[in-house]
């Protein structure tokens, strides 16, 4: 058995790696990610995932739900950290996966696969206390960087995390980007990965204060131009795990169940047969006595 | 924040636990600036940096209520000068746990009134000590406060403070904890109850409420505490509080705003009103000061911060013999229909 498939069986379990074992691991999938493209090509059959957030217990919910890794093939899109508590796990799992098996998986950028936000909501922090120091932060961190930052489906079906950009009108535009960097705080690159669909006319200002509202019209041009069916996406909670916009010009897709723990919603993954038929498979979390979520942490906070 | 003995021991404790738990919240809000509070740091073991979202909501919360609280010392301070009184009116907090709402507004020398705190013994024992011990809190309180501070009674008894140790399903006992320290039921008191009545027994926390409607012949009472037990986040928070110890029991009977206001209405108040916190933060707190906070953090948690604060409300009820709290009432400050609700969850 090599090392890989050692780490991958350790992370199954939910044990983190020894600080030495994770700068390998993203060594070499600095290898792998490097040579993948802004808007990665991805053949079906896949099935897409929306967001994850460290919900490694759930995230095993998904698998067996979807079915193992390889034999089914994933494509996430981003969003593997921060407010869950197993943030290490869960993204250590999933990056040895694309290592071991880098044409049945893709993993593309999410808002949170960032220095910033990660600070703010959990995984900075969740780091520090497994590790006692923010060296696994770091090499997670800069493979981040080289995440790509959206997908495309046999031509027909583009993946990104938020939604769209008013700098970008053609998918070569996001193949041009040079996204080696941190997300920055505007342009292309962040609102790809900040964006949210909504019931209006052209663009609109989020009130999360980076990307942009689209509505129906923009994403309509947006598919027309580029010669795409549809668009799927995740970075926004719905309750029922997807949500259809646009006249099914736009999919929502939410793979985190009872998010945060508080939040009692269904999750979803999107099976993509080799027709680019779709089915949703609709999945709770894990019940608590499998998630083992640590005795300090059982209660999400309220205001109490 | 409440501090309501439950049944078992283990129960009081972890109710307890929730007063601990909002005072560290509120520190986090204070240490990043959401709201001035230099007092709430000796009440705090072990400070801990909330989530953006819970900042935003205790925020919310502490904004509204100190909006209410001074609209009733304005409405009390056109009694001030007609009966040249130094206190015309009063503030009973129940379940006060450490709240240091009174010690802001004495440092800001805008106290209108008496202040009484009830709690659970063994919260007020902990809170009599804290002040004792430390000199910018009882030195808001006057000359020579410290003797006036009993920690092993859980009391303090001075002219502007009181801190009693009481059951709130002991109504008996409470009123005359009260009677006893000085409190006047004639005078205009603004009740408040910060998630406090949902811990107890419906009975026990309508008896309370029917009860206050009794003593105080001219009252504002306010309430905040969960709403909404019927849908997926809201059966999700009754497991959730139930398994840290805590279950919400009065939850099931006032599960929305009309109950809490019907529970008031039957029980012997004039008027009531409630709004859940989502309208609150939407329409009824000072815009610059919520565009002020809205820029203190990152925030990404839009989808949550509607579900959570939709299944938290206010309450405010009033008894008016007097006339004297007639304009007492939620007072909006944006139009409701000019304010985004982008992004709901579903």
């Amino acid at each position: 058995m090599s090392d890989l498939d050692r780490w991958i069986e350790q992370l199954k379990r939910c044990e983190p790696l020894a600080e030495k074992n994770v700068k390998v691991l993203c060594e070499k999938a600095l290898e792998v990610l490097v040579e993948e493209s802004n808007v990665q090509r991805v053949d079906a059959p896949v099935t897409i995932c929306g967001d994850i957030h460290g919900q490694f217990f759930d995230l095993m919910e998904l698998f067996k739900v979807g079915g193992e890794c390889p034999q089914t093939n994933y494509l996430f899109m981003g969003d593997f950290v921060d407010r869950g508590f197993y943030s290490v796990e869960t993204f250590l799992l999933l990056l040895a996966l694309k290592v071991r098996y880098p044409d049945r998986i893709t993993l593309i950028r999410g808002n949170h696969e960032s220095r910033q936000i990660t600070q703010v909501y959990g995984f900075y922090d969740e780091c520090l206390r497994k590790y006692g120091s923010v060296n696994v932060w770091r090499y997670c961190t800069d493979i981040f960087d080289y995440l790509s930052l959206s997908a495309l489906i046999d031509n027909r079906i583009f993946c990104v995390h938020g939604g769209l950009s008013p700098a970008v009108s053609t998918l070569d535009q996001i193949r041009t980007i040079d996204r080696k960097q941190e997300v920055p705080h505007d342009g292309a690159m962040c609102d790809l990965l900040w964006s949210d669909p909504e019931d209006i006319e052209g663009w609109g200002l989020s009130p999360r204060g980076a990307g942009y509202l689209f509505g129906g019209d923009i994403c309509t041009n947006f598919n027309h131009t580029n010669k795409i069916e549809l668009i799927c996406r995740a970075h926004q909670l719905v309750t029922e795990g997807y949500k259809w916009m646009f006249n099914d010009q736009l999919v929502t897709v939410w793979s985190a169940p009872n998010y945060c723990y508080r939040c009692g919603n269904v999750a979803a993954i999107l099976e993509l047969d080799e027709h680019l038929n779709k089915s949703f498979k609709v999945f709770e979390a894990a019940p608590q006595d499998v998630r083992g979520v640590p005795a300090k942490k059982a209660a999400p906070d309220y205001f109490l | 924040m409440a501090s309501v003995p439950t049944l078992s021991r283990g129960g009081d404790v972890s109710v307890q636990g929730t007063n601990d738990d909002a005072q560290i919240s509120k520190l986090s809000c204070a240490k990043l600036g959401y709201f001035k509070d230099e007092f709430i740091k000796y009440f705090v073991r072990r400070s801990s940096r909330r989530s953006p979202l819970i900042n935003r909501g205790y925020f919310a919360r502490v904004l509204a209520l100190r909006g209410l609280l001074e609209q009733f010392f304005d409405v009390v301070s056109r009694l001030d000068a007609s009966e040249g009184r130094q206190h015309v009116a009063q503030v009973l907090s129940l379940g006060a746990g450490f709240d240091t709402t009174f010690f802001n507004i004495e440092a800001e020398d805008r106290s209108r009134a008496r202040w009484f705190e009830v709690d659970f013994k063994e919260v007020t024992q902990r809170k009599a000590a804290i002040i004792a011990a430390n000199a910018p809190l009882h030195e808001q309180l006057g000359p020579n406060a410290k003797e006036k501070i009993h920690p092993g009674e859980g009391k303090v008894q001075t002219e502007a403070l009181s801190v009693l140790p009481a059951d709130l399903r002991d109504v008996d006992g409470v009123e005359s904890a009260l009677l006893a320290s000085g409190f006047d039921p004639q005078l205009p008191t603004y009740v408040l109850a910060e998630c406090v009545l949902v811990y107890m027994e419906a009975e026990e926390s309508t008896a309370l409420v029917r009860w206050l409607g009794k003593f105080l012949s001219t009252a504002a009472c306010i309430v905040y505490e969960q709403i909404k037990p019927g849908d997926a986040f809201g059966r999700q928070m009754l497991t959730n509080l139930e398994c840290r110890g805590c279950p919400l029991r009065g939850l099931q009977a006032t599960p929305d705003l009309a109950a809490h206001q019907l529970r008031f209405l039957k029980n012997g108040w004039q008027r009531a009103d409630a709004k859940d916190m989502s309208t609150i933060y939407r329409a009824y707190l000072d815009p610059t000061e919520k565009h002020r906070a809205e820029r203190l953090e990152i925030f990404d948690e839009f989808e949550e911060w509607h579900m959570i604060q939709d299944h938290y409300c206010l309450v405010l009820a009033v008894n008016d013999a007097s006339g004297v709290l007639h304009d007492f009432k939620f007072k909006q400050k944006v139009p409701i229909a000019a304010v985004p609700q982008f992004p709901r969850a579903d």
